[in-house]
């Protein structure tokens, strides 16, 4: 009746009776229902039938319900083709019903001529092995770890570094809270050591990666400790250690032997030999009592397997090149992180500002350091974290030191996380000097301190800050790691160079490739919160996979006809997902389609060169049939 | 004695370099000889057409027929050697798919006499002499062919059986050829033999050397780069059609640092050549900004030149559908 | 001739989006012209630029190619391949005497049946001005 009101389906039924290499043509009123179903089927019974159009309603409908039927009438449920007769010609060509009738019989023509051609497909089932890497041991890592491992999956948790932690550790302290980093991240630290399902490797990098999506394998390179787990941290070792090196974790402020320990709660909680720095003297082997130094250790290599991979190895503060602001020319001028180190109870001066041997009396922050474009290598983005990051700072300080005058230079002021605003409100309230800059301000640094030139845009005037330490609010730079992640794991960048999500708002922790996550700030800055909340994220999404068990794979993908693939790597820019790859048979070069990974869009069909990639049922002699049957003239 | 096998070679609308090709058989030119009988070959042997004429039909074991059928005394000839032949081949670019003659197509017939015989700048022409189909001269009357409205592959007057690619063929693909139409098994009819199933890159020693994506950002033509020996030239943004072009040239061209241009035209799966190339190369290029684009296409002076070198004429469109009367 | 000209156009629609869209302008009732026959395909990137000078071979008056905005392609970059190969494509046409307002890129998305419907009468209205290209394609040996 839908369909029937405007379009003369008896004549459309006539007219199919007429194209070449059918058979059978029926009409039925309700052709999804269960009768007009079992018609399709003794039809296929009656006739010998090897392919079936169905004209009717959009095959987003009920497509499904028409493999279903044909498959239960002994066909392969890909030899099926539809017609939408209804969505795309009876309901919006009621005005021109002669016209419509006309256009039903060509889409109808269309449809057989494809159907003609069709070939039965088989659909793929992967067995989903529930285990995930984790590559990265920060906030994001050990919060995806943990959610993971609670719901009963294992988890193999890749660390850079000798320690866990990442980053959120080495700071001073938490927004809202009383507690420094480390005091914060330890119970998720511990709660990880000592959940069964969670295998951790310290000083170690993924190496290799094969497969995809449900069985992945990988190679972990451990690199050695040089220190078992016999040492008792008596510092013995530390004492008489000759070489002595800037200590990374405090972003260079203090100084560290090559044989030490990261920080104070770091874990494992032993020490570790710097293979960079050590010069191999054996001074500390002679004075460890429990033996557990062993300088010959060599790296070794694990392979694991793993259904899904977690990437969540981080960011870098922005490294302001020397000069800018003063960098790296003078004590005096600190980042963000350094302000950080400084204010950790634990940290190189337990928590004291002492700068240049003293307290300072005046300090200028400068914010938007690399973000907002301020400077010429600055990032075009804002970094969302440093804001709250330094009004906390400020806040503390003055807690600390009240005498101390601050000064806030500030592009923008972005307080938008919860509670955020409170610290602004309370930092204006400490009589925290904020001073609004459009051109970005000037840092001059001789031997009797630092000062900062800004021009004030709220008052329109040029102010000279004598200040004696000038706090720069560095934003996050992508990790100079990612290099060697991708080159690993086949993941695509962004244009500000972190690594691509599937979709910005719809699926912002997944990679386009299934089985691979991206968890905190690998994909854009993110604060503690959202690191943490991303970490759960794909944690979720990891056990999506791991419950059903199974990866159904397209049957509609993208195959290789390797007798004519010359090798010539065209497809393999095209794809967005990784799936193809170049593969050696005998002296040639083949590309090869890894099924799993392939979503089927057929972008390097329409690029090869050769015709030799097609995509089932989406091949270019399918869609030229097609092309070819818009008119009714046979061509030769 | 058994009858030697009877070959017949025949130049339709083409240049000549086919018979040099053949010519460039060498000393494999006395082995063929041995092997069969030439009956006819104008540029080579004086055998007239009448002489074929009066050769039973489908007594030529094989013609090979290069050039592409421009005028009516092409049909003409075309039809008399498939008449006379077991096998058709067309041997060359130009028969297979109207080679760079095939470019004419852009045209309509009148642009074409009204351009050599009015408009050519070097043309003296004071009287405006325009060829004709028939004259009178003394009482007797002399025709001439007459110019068809494009130029056609010779597999659209005529069936073909074989196709040997290349502008010229190599010799070592002719000879391939030979060997093939000699041999007791013959290929399916309508295959292209003597040459590679696959394309240039699968016998081009610089495939090896392409990073895993291949991305150009922009161009470039011949004389604006020197190109670097040990590097795919298509990486280093010259137009190397190698990808969507038939193989079994070795590779001669690339080698002496010059980009495939496409001679040895489309693989088996490949329904227009230009179209295709047109799609690989646009496909490389890597910009997302419509604006980008279209600077590095600006680039390319004549896309349709280029991609359809050789090919046009055997394309879904075959030639300029232009009103070439308006 | 005495009927008027009908154009024939034919529409490559990504399955993601704008086949979406076509569905909703038929539950929506919404009326265009009876001018297109679609051929779904599962991204704009599978259009190889063949289909096109195919379609105009066999008799299509004009060819619209749609796929999902910039951005938001299902296959993340496939439209963007669908611009690069249309973009010179149509370049290409001008030479071989088609009128490149025959050969159109539109970006639908899911919800866009009203854009749809737009595109679809601007297009018919274009076309019939420019008439029909079959004819100019019967150039016989």
């Amino acid at each position: 009746m839908n369909i029937a009101g405007t379009i003369n389906v008896k004549e459309v039924v006539d007219y199919a009776r007429t194209l070449p290499h059918v058979v059978d043509a029926n009409e039925y009123v309700f052709m999804c229902s269960a009768p007009g179903q079992d018609l399709i089927r003794e039809s296929i019974k009656r006739f010998e039938i090897n392919r079936v159009v169905v004209a009717a309603c959009s095959p987003s409908m009920h497509e499904p319900t028409f493999r279903a039927a044909i498959a239960e009438a002994g066909l392969n449920p890909y030899l099926l083709e539809m017609a939408n007769i209804r969505e795309h010609s009876a309901w919006v060509h009621s005005h021109e019903k002669r016209r419509a009738t006309e256009k039903t019989k060509d889409l109808v023509r269309m449809a057989v001529a494809k159907a003609v051609l069709l070939e039965p497909l088989e659909e793929l089932r992967i067995r989903m092995q529930p285990t995930s890497l984790v590559l990265g041991g920060g906030v994001a890592g050990l919060r995806a770890s943990l959610d993971l491992a609670e719901r009963g999956f294992k988890v193999h948790l890749v660390e850079k570094l000798p320690t866990t932690g990442g980053r959120a550790v080495r700071l001073g302290t938490i927004a809202h809270s009383k507690m420094s980093g480390s005091e914060l991240l330890k119970p998720i630290i511990d709660s990880v050591e000592s959940n069964p399902n969670i295998v951790t490797y310290v000083n170690s990098e993924l190496e290799a990666l094969d497969g995809s999506v449900g069985y992945f394998k990988g190679k972990i390179k451990r690199n050695p400790r040089f220190v078992s787990a016999k040492c008792t941290l008596c510092e013995e070792c530390v004492h008489v250690c000759p070489v002595e090196v800037a200590n990374e974790y405090d972003y260079g402020l203090s100084k560290r032997k090559a044989i030490y320990l990261p920080f104070k709660e770091a874990h494992p909680h032993i020490m570790v030999i710097d293979p960079a720095a050590c010069n191999k003297c054996g001074e500390c082997v002679k004075v460890c009592e429990p033996g557990a130094i062993n300088l010959e250790e060599q790296p070794n290599e694990i392979e694991i397997v793993a259904g899904g991979i977690i990437l969540a190895t981080g960011f870098e503060p922005y490294e302001p090149p020397t000069g800018e602001f003063g960098y790296g020319r003078s004590e005096r001028v600190l980042t963000l992180f350094q302000l950080e180190r400084l204010l950790d109870s634990d940290g190189p001066t337990k928590g004291e500002l002492v700068v240049s041997g003293s307290i300072p009396k005046s300090i200028a922050f400068i914010m938007c350091v690399g973000s907002l474009g301020t400077t010429e290598n600055a990032h075009p983005y804002c970094s969302r974290m440093c804001c709250a990051s330094s009004l906390k700072n400020m806040i503390r300080i003055k807690e600390l030191y009240s005498d101390t005058t601050i000064y806030a230079l500030y592009k923008d002021i972005r307080t938008y996380a919860r509670y955020d605003e409170k610290l602004y409100e309370r930092a204006t309230e400490r009589q925290i000097k904020f001073i609004a800059f459009e051109k970005t301000p000037a840092v001059n640094v001789d031997p009797d301190g630092v000062a900062v030139q800004v021009r004030d845009a709220t008052l329109q005037e040029r102010l000279i800050i004598p200040a004696d330490v000038v706090v720069l609010a560095v934003g996050m730079s992508p990790s100079k790691d990612l290099d060697k992640v991708r080159s690993v794991v086949k993941v695509g960048c962004s244009p500000e160079g972190f690594l691509r999500e599937a979709h910005p708002k719809l699926r912002p922790v997944e990679a386009p490739a299934d089985g691979i996550f991206l968890a905190g700030s690998i994909t854009s800055p993110k604060n503690v919160l959202e690191t943490s909340m991303a970490g759960s994220a794909t944690a979720s999404k990891a056990s999506i996979l791991f419950a059903k068990g199974e990866f159904l794979v397209e049957p509609i993908t993208a195959q290789v006809t390797e007798e004519i693939c010359s090798g010539c790597a065209i497809c393999i820019a095209m794809c967005p997902y990784g799936a193809i790859s170049r593969k050696t048979m005998g002296e040639k070069r083949v590309a090869e389609v890894d099924r799993a990974l392939c979503k089927a869009c057929g972008a390097c069909v329409a690029a090869c060169p050769s015709g030799a990639m097609q995509q089932a049922g989406f091949k270019d002699t399918q869609v030229l049939a097609q092309v070819v049957a818009i008119s009714e003239r046979r061509n030769a | 004695m058994t009858e030697k096998p009877k070959i017949a070679m025949y130049w339709c609308a083409s240049c000549g370099g086919c018979e040099e090709a053949t010519v460039d058989l060498a000393e494999r030119i006395l082995e063929l000889t041995n092997l069969v009988d030439i009956v006819f070959w104008p540029v080579a042997l004086d055998f007239k057409q009448e002489d074929v004429e009066k050769l039973p039909d489908g007594s030529i074991t094989a013609s090979l027929i290069n050039g592409g059928i421009r005028v009516t005394e092409n049909k003409h000839m075309a039809e008399l050697l498939r008449r006379k032949s077991k096998i058709v081949v067309a041997y060359g670019a130009c028969s297979a798919w109207g080679g760079i003659p095939g470019l004419a197509n852009l045209y309509g017939a009148d642009e074409l006499i009204s351009r050599a015989y009015k408009e050519v700048p070097s043309l003296s022409n004071p009287d405006n002499v325009i060829p004709q189909h028939s004259v009178d001269v003394d009482g007797n009357t002399l025709e001439l062919p007459e110019l068809l409205p494009r130029l056609l592959p010779i597999d659209r007057v005529i069936d073909v059986d074989y196709y040997v690619p290349g502008c010229p063929p190599t010799a070592d693909v002719t000879w391939r050829a030979i060997k093939t139409l000699l041999s007791q098994e013959l290929p399916p009819k309508g295959s292209v033999i003597g040459a590679s199933k696959k394309a240039l890159c699968d016998e081009c020693p610089l495939n090896e050397t392409k990073p895993e994506k291949v991305l150009i950002k922009d161009l470039k033509r011949p004389h604006q780069v020197i190109p670097d020996p040990t590097k795919c030239l298509l990486t280093q943004g010259l137009l190397c059609l190698g990808p969507a072009t038939r193989g079994g040239c070795e590779a001669l061209c690339v080698k002496a640092r010059m980009p495939c241009t496409g001679c040895f035209g489309p693989l088996d799966r490949v329904t227009d050549y230009g179209a295709k190339t047109a799609s690989f190369i646009s496909s490389i290029i890597d910009l997302q900004d419509e604006e980008a684009l279209e600077e590095v296409i600006d680039k390319l002076p004549d896309p349709v030149g280029t991609f359809y070198r050789y090919t046009l004429a055997a394309s879904s469109l075959g030639g300029s559908v232009r009103n070439s009367k308006s | 001739m005495s009927e008027p000209f009908e154009p024939k156009i034919v529409l490559f629609a990504c399955n993601w989006c704008t086949y979406a869209a076509l569905d909703l302008a038929g539950t929506s009732r919404m009326k265009y012209p009876p001018t297109f026959l679609v051929i779904k395909v599962m991204c704009s990137g599978r259009v190889d630029p063949q289909f096109i000078l195919e379609a105009f071979r066999n008799g299509a008056d004009g060819v619209l190619v749609a796929g999902c905005h910039p951005g938001d392609c299902h296959y993340i970059e496939g439209n963007y391949k669908a611009l690069r190969r249309i973009t010179m494509i149509r370049r290409m046409l001008d030479r071989f005497g088609i009128e490149r307002e025959r050969l159109r890129l539109e970006w639908i998305s899911a919800s866009e049946a009203t854009k749809f419907v737009h595109v679809a009468n601007e297009m018919v209205k274009q076309i019939k001005v420019l008439g029909p290209l079959a004819p100019r394609l019967q150039v016989s040996a």
